[in-house]
């Protein structure tokens, strides 16, 4: 396991949108100010593919890692990346439309020829009912799908496994796996965490899935704390739950980034969270442990 | 043994084979019916239905649920000596009929099981609902194999009487009792059974409704202590951390604002609850009025780590943390 190492401050994490990109110096505009970073030759960009800083253009949204040891300096950067996790409700076409969890939200997914094998073979079952998780390019109100996040459950949606019954009492300390989520009305630097097992008598907006999930996880509400530990990178911080993880607790799956996870997903957290934990997002997931009540 | 008393013993084990076939059938539609409801769809079904195309699984768990219900049915109405014999308002042909039937359903169902057990290994019967949950085994199968068996039997055997007591009527008891520990060695689903009755979740997987916490605080002595602080009848908050429940009100506090925090445990009755009331100028700072801890006890005055401020976890008794063994960490 990688050294306990908790992150101070900033959590070195940009979001906004490129103004101008050249070989060495990439100008993005955030909410508040226009942020000029340094792009050394170890500065690595994923825009659908691992790709060249020149491959980035005005109007690209992009999420930045900064190199921790040089300030102004980009070490990661991903441009336009989207996800989308939730159950099939269409599919029409090349074009699947997800229900994603929260309330009114539909998102639509678009999976092109020359992604649809690669997509395929982890997701057999595009149809309505079943689960999907893929990676892609956001464009606008669409993603073109690139990357599977996982493998396909065999089971529909409405028909997730019964976890086991706990005898003692649920660990504070829960192991498993950890994956990211673009936040909903809500600017994409935004911290936080969903968490999939909220009172569901206070669990704000969001109306949980029906059903126990995948895990037996203690109940808590939104604005408790929880420590995350990236048990890849050894980083840890205290997140603020923000919402309900729905969806997370109806995939029995496991992360596989550095060894199999022990359990399915105890944490659903956002673009920003992941990265500043030092997740590398195109992976979709990190091993990770969440301590409750810290 | 004589054979007369061979005869009689025969007679007395195919004269409790309808009420015992009657009572697998209906607990199995019951299962399968309380599974539907907790579930909330009849696309919840497991087992056999499996093996249909995804449009026929809804009618086809609906029709082995509707068949089950009327054959257990027909066969307690058709159990007594009356219908049986043909002297009261059923022919005597509808017991052997109903009888036939659950010999032919159990049969099928046998057959099912095998072929579900071939194409899908992983799936269970379904027989009993949430209790069939594990793959199909031979003992499934068996059980199946010997309710058809003693369907069989029951075609054109006697009445059910009721014995006067003494002997007879323990053998008859003792011969129920055998076959239902038979059946009960032969189903999986026992063990699991088992394991639900005596199961009771760890308090914080346990889901107790608002309401229930704010009628057992509205009746608890920490509620009329602290009365004449609150001022709203609605909770301005409330939240769940672990096994307690914490509800928020507004509060006038020698003349100024305040909340007045009670944790309540989370507890089907008697739930311990405790109370603060924290000055709403110093959010964060120990009460004026806590009901049960000295200000020392409070000890946790470190706010929880992540730069939220100040937590609640300052001002609540130091019993919810004992108890929980977890502090508050959301921010009031």
């Amino acid at each position: 396991m990688a050294r306990h190492r908790r992150v101070a401050g900033h959590p070195g994490v940009l979001t906004g949108t490129v103004l101008d990109a050249s070989p060495h110096i990439l100008t993005i505009c955030r909410a508040d100010r226009v942020e000029r970073l340094t792009l050394p030759p170890s500065t690595r960009v994923w825009k659908g593919v691992q790709a060249h800083p020149t491959t980035l253009i005005a109007g690209d949204r992009v999420v930045v890692r900064l190199d921790t040891a040089q300030r102004g300096v980009a070490d990661r950067i991903w441009a336009n990346i989207g996800r989308v996790t939730g159950v099939i409700l269409e599919r029409g076409g090349d074009s699947i439309l997800v229900d994603s969890g929260n309330p009114g939200e539909r998102q639509v997914i678009v999976i092109q020829k020359g992604a649809e094998s690669r997509i395929q073979v982890r997701f057999p079952r595009l149809e309505p009912g079943y689960l999907i998780d893929v990676i892609g390019l956001r464009r606008g109100g669409v993603i073109e799908g690139l990357v599977p996040a996982t493998s396909q459950p065999a089971y529909r949606a409405s028909q997730v496994p019964r976890p086991r019954q706990l005898r003692r009492h649920a660990s504070s300390v829960l192991d498993g796996s950890a994956t990211w989520h673009e936040p909903v009305d809500r600017p994409d630097d935004a911290e936080g965490i969903a968490y999939p097992m909220l009172d569901p008598e206070t669990g704000g907006g969001e109306q949980p899935a029906p059903g126990p999930g995948c895990e037996r996880m203690p109940y808590l509400s939104v604005g408790s704390l929880l420590e995350v530990r990236n048990e890849c990178t050894g980083l840890s911080r205290v997140l603020t739950v923000t919402g309900c993880g729905a969806m997370a607790r109806l995939f029995c799956d496991r992360c596989v980034t550095c060894g199999t996870s022990p359990r399915g997903r105890v944490a659903d957290l956002t673009l920003a969270s992941f990265v500043a934990l030092g997740g590398e997002l195109e992976r979709g997931c990190f091993n990770a442990t969440i301590a409750v009540g810290r | 043994m004589t054979t007369h008393a061979l005869a009689q013993l025969v007679n007395d084990i195919r004269e409790v084979q309808a009420p015992v076939l009657a009572a697998m059938l209906i607990g199995a539609c019951a299962a399968k019916f309380s599974r539907v409801v907790r579930a909330g769809s009849l696309d919840a079904g497991l087992g056999p239905t499996e093996l249909f195309p995804l449009p026929l699984r809804r009618p086809a768990a609906v029709t082995v649920c509707a068949i089950e219900l009327a054959m257990g049915l027909a066969l307690v109405v058709t159990a007594s000596p009356a219908a049986r014999d043909g002297t009261g308002a059923l022919d005597g042909a509808a017991a052997d009929g109903a009888r036939i039937a659950a010999t032919a359903f159990f049969l099928v169902a046998m057959c099912a099981l095998i072929e579900l057990r071939g194409r899908r290994p992983d799936a269970g019967c379904g027989c009993f609902g949430d209790l069939s949950r594990r793959p199909v085994g031979v003992r499934s199968i068996a059980r199946s194999a010997l309710l058809a068996v003693a369907a069989l039997a029951s075609i054109g055997g006697p009445g059910l009487r009721l014995p006067p007591p003494g002997p007879g009527a323990a053998l008859l008891l003792g011969i129920l009792c055998i076959e239902f520990l038979v059946i009960a060695l032969l189903s999986p689903e026992a063990g699991e059974a088992l394991v639900r009755l005596g199961y009771s979740e760890p308090c914080e997987l346990r889901n107790v409704p608002a309401s229930r916490t704010l009628s057992a605080l509205r009746r608890s002595p920490q509620w009329s202590r602290q009365a004449s602080v609150i001022v709203g009848d609605a909770p301005a908050d409330m939240w769940r951390e672990l096994c307690w429940r914490y509800v928020v009100y507004p509060g006038r506090l020698t003349g100024a604002d305040a909340d007045v925090v009670f944790a309540v445990q989370v507890k089907q009755r008697r739930p311990v609850i405790h109370s603060a009331v924290i000055p709403r100028e110093k959010p964060g700072a120990a009460s004026a009025r806590s009901e049960d801890a000295s200000p020392a006890a409070h000890g946790a005055a470190a706010p929880a780590d992540g730069a939220t401020g100040q937590t609640v976890k300052a001002s609540v008794p130091p019993e919810v943390g004992r108890v929980s063994a977890m502090p508050i960490s959301k921010t009031l």
